[in-house]
């Protein structure tokens, strides 16, 4: 379980983020939405130890700023928003650093194939000997989500469930790709693990999120099933936008939604 | 230019497991040929030079004893090779194997590969160290030097070195970024100061000093002897012994100082640990060979291109193409002009100025400043 308590963070005399509790059990998938400059990032920020926070953090009972690197490094993954790379890695090796820098938990023998078979589920088979920096922005995303995947590729390993931090995965990404990270991610949760994700789009969060945590100006606003947050009045006062959830645009207008996909 | 995927490199070669992407078995491939190219560029030098002094002779009577003929190893050319060449072959070896691990570390550290010591001011803030000793030994710093002996030197252009690449981390990393442009700044800022501090330091030196430090700064490997060796030797060793251990997390470092802390790279100790490595190593080869530019950059980026950025891989081979040009370059220098000698720090400038030139010309628009 994560759990955090009054979590806060300041940078300079700013302060970006206040007083959030936010607690995701094993086998969920939790969203955090919310406007640019909401605060979203920063938590996320804090919930993995990369920025000093005040409040508490805890990871399986264990208070996250007491974790050596190497442990917390065993417990979750970190998808960050993007990566630049100045040196020429091949795909594969990208990927191989998630395998030897966490505990994927397969048996030995398989760990020499498993970038393969991350790269295989994130659909960029074949791609393992081009290299990064000639790859699209898309495919690059997608490449560090299988590095992410092998750092913790069973999501339940010695008994303890372990979690994917997800900062905007599908933000570069095309509809076919949005709907096969998002399934990734909700058959981690499925089989046991965590996912925190900061998603932008509703659709998508309304979809596959079993909990929704909506930021506005650092402070949790609401959170809770869609059903329950995704409501006309917290979208005008978070997005400060009048839009009504459910509605049909007119007869002649198309539109598309991902949950339209067929399985 | 280099190919869109490596597969088909990897591809010709038979009896290795082929797998997309993976460059280990060539990058160990490329380490066992490094070695036995240093191995023989070694015997080489050291049958070369402006005598005629026969070191395979040497060699041979070691191996199999003394064979007819070949007993009366004149003690000139015992002299020549033990006492002129073999030190300076080590010297050279260990120089160059420091100055281009050093390189890689930094360019690993800085996430780019234009890092260089000698770029960025850490070879001049060495510098200033051992002038100090060269210059104040005998007055101002007279029980520090007495106190160390001949470690005096290599320790204090540790200390200089190990001073200005603290201040350019803290300079030109902000929240774990470290900006590329700051950093090539502030290296020439540190840079200017520390050749401005020696200025004045020269400037106090007496006729004796002054001749010691023109030998020094030229950049030299002529001076080799055995009490150089012993006294620079074992700090470049072991900071390089250092440095393997370094490798999985400097490659981590690629993608973020961030991201290496979710892999579970201990990013802060690694820092500390890469750039005291890397100033021991520095300044150790300061100290005993003044200022050789260009293999921190040219022997890394040669070795990226040929067995991919894996650090792993790259620092060994680093190492030992580091060794093998150092040794190339000091057979031009002693060679070229002979009798006389040019120091090796025109020959590596010479030949390693345009290939920065061209790294840069390919780099465009890849390499953001």
């Amino acid at each position: 379980m994560i759990e955090a308590h009054q979590v806060s963070v300041s940078i300079g005399s700013k302060r970006i983020v206040s007083n959030v509790d936010f607690t995701v059990r094993p086998g969920e998938l939790a969203a955090i939405v919310g406007p640019n400059g909401s605060g979203k990032t920063t938590f996320l920020k804090a919930l993995t130890g990369e920025l000093h926070y005040s409040g508490n953090v805890s990871l399986n009972g264990r208070n996250a700023t007491a974790l050596k690197p190497w442990e917390a490094a065993s417990i979750r993954a970190v998808l960050p928003q993007s990566t630049a790379l100045s040196f020429p890695f091949t795909v594969r090796e990208i990927v191989k650093l998630g395998v030897t820098g966490g505990r994927s938990g397969v048996p030995s023998g398989e760990a020499d194939r498993l970038p393969e078979r991350a790269l295989a589920r994130v659909d960029l088979e074949g791609f393992a000997g081009r290299f990064y920096q000639e790859l699209s922005g898309g495919e690059q995303q997608r490449v560090q989500l299988a590095r992410v995947l092998c750092q913790v590729w069973a999501p339940v390993l010695d008994g303890q469930p372990r979690y994917l931090f997800l900062d905007e995965p599908v933000s570069s990404l095309d509809i076919k790709h949005q709907l096969i990270i998002m399934n990734i991610a909700r058959d981690f949760a499925r089989r046991g693990g965590g996912v925190v994700a900061i998603l932008h789009d509703l659709n998508l969060t309304a979809m596959f999120a079993d909990q929704i945590c909506v930021m506005h100006r650092g402070r949790l606003a609401a959170s809770g099933s869609p059903q329950a947050v995704l409501t006309d009045d917290l979208i005008e006062q978070v997005f400060g936008c009048r839009l009504r959830v459910g509605a049909l645009p007119a007869a002649n207008m198309p539109f598309v939604l991902p949950q339209s996909a067929v399985a | 230019m280099v190919d869109g995927t490596i597969a088909g490199l990897t591809g010709e070669e038979e009896g290795v497991r082929h797998v997309s992407g993976d460059r280990s078995a060539r990058a160990l491939l490329a380490i066992g040929a490094l070695a036995v190219v240093l191995a023989v560029t070694a015997l080489f030098s050291l049958t070369w030079g402006a005598s005629d002094a026969s070191a395979l002779g040497l060699v041979s009577n070691w191996l199999f004893g003394a064979t007819p003929g070949n007993e009366a190893l004149s003690v000139r050319d015992s002299i020549i090779v033990y006492d002129i060449r073999l030190p300076r072959i080590i010297l050279g070896v260990l120089v160059g194997a420091a100055l281009a691990v050093s390189g890689a570390v930094m360019q690993g550290l800085f996430r780019n590969p234009l890092a260089d010591p000698g770029l960025v001011g850490v070879s001049a803030g060495a510098g200033l160290g051992a002038v100090s000793v060269i210059v104040l030994g005998g007055t101002f710093l007279a029980p520090f030097t007495a106190l160390l002996g001949s470690y005096a030197l290599p320790l204090a252009a540790f200390g200089g070195g190990l001073v200005t690449t603290i201040i350019l981390y803290n300079v030109a990393t902000r929240q774990g970024r470290t900006s590329i442009a700051t950093m090539l700044l502030a290296g020439i800022a540190l840079g200017a100061m520390a050749i401005a501090l020696t200025g004045i330091l020269v400037y106090m030196a007496d006729d004796r000093q002054l001749r010691d430090l023109t030998f020094w700064q030229l950049g030299s490997l002529a001076g080799a002897t055995w009490l150089k060796i012993a006294a620079a030797g074992p700090i470049i060793v072991i900071a390089l012994a250092t440095t393997p251990f370094l490798a999985k997390g400097l490659n981590a470092l690629a993608l973020g100082e961030a991201t290496a802390s979710h892999l579970g790279v201990p990013v802060q100790r690694l820092k500390y640990v890469a750039i005291v490595a890397v100033s021991a190593a520095i300044g150790a080869s300061v100290a005993v060979s003044g200022g050789i530019g260009f293999i921190g950059i040219v022997v890394p980026h040669l070795l990226r291109l040929a067995i991919g950025p894996d650090n792993r891989y790259l620092l060994p081979a680093s190492a030992l193409l580091g060794a093998c040009l150092l040794l190339l370059a000091d057979a031009v220098s002693r060679t070229i002009v002979a009798p006389a000698e040019l120091p090796i720090g025109i020959v590596t400038a010479a030949v390693g100025g345009p290939f920065f030139l061209w790294i840069l010309l390919r780099k465009r628009g890849v390499v953001d400043l």
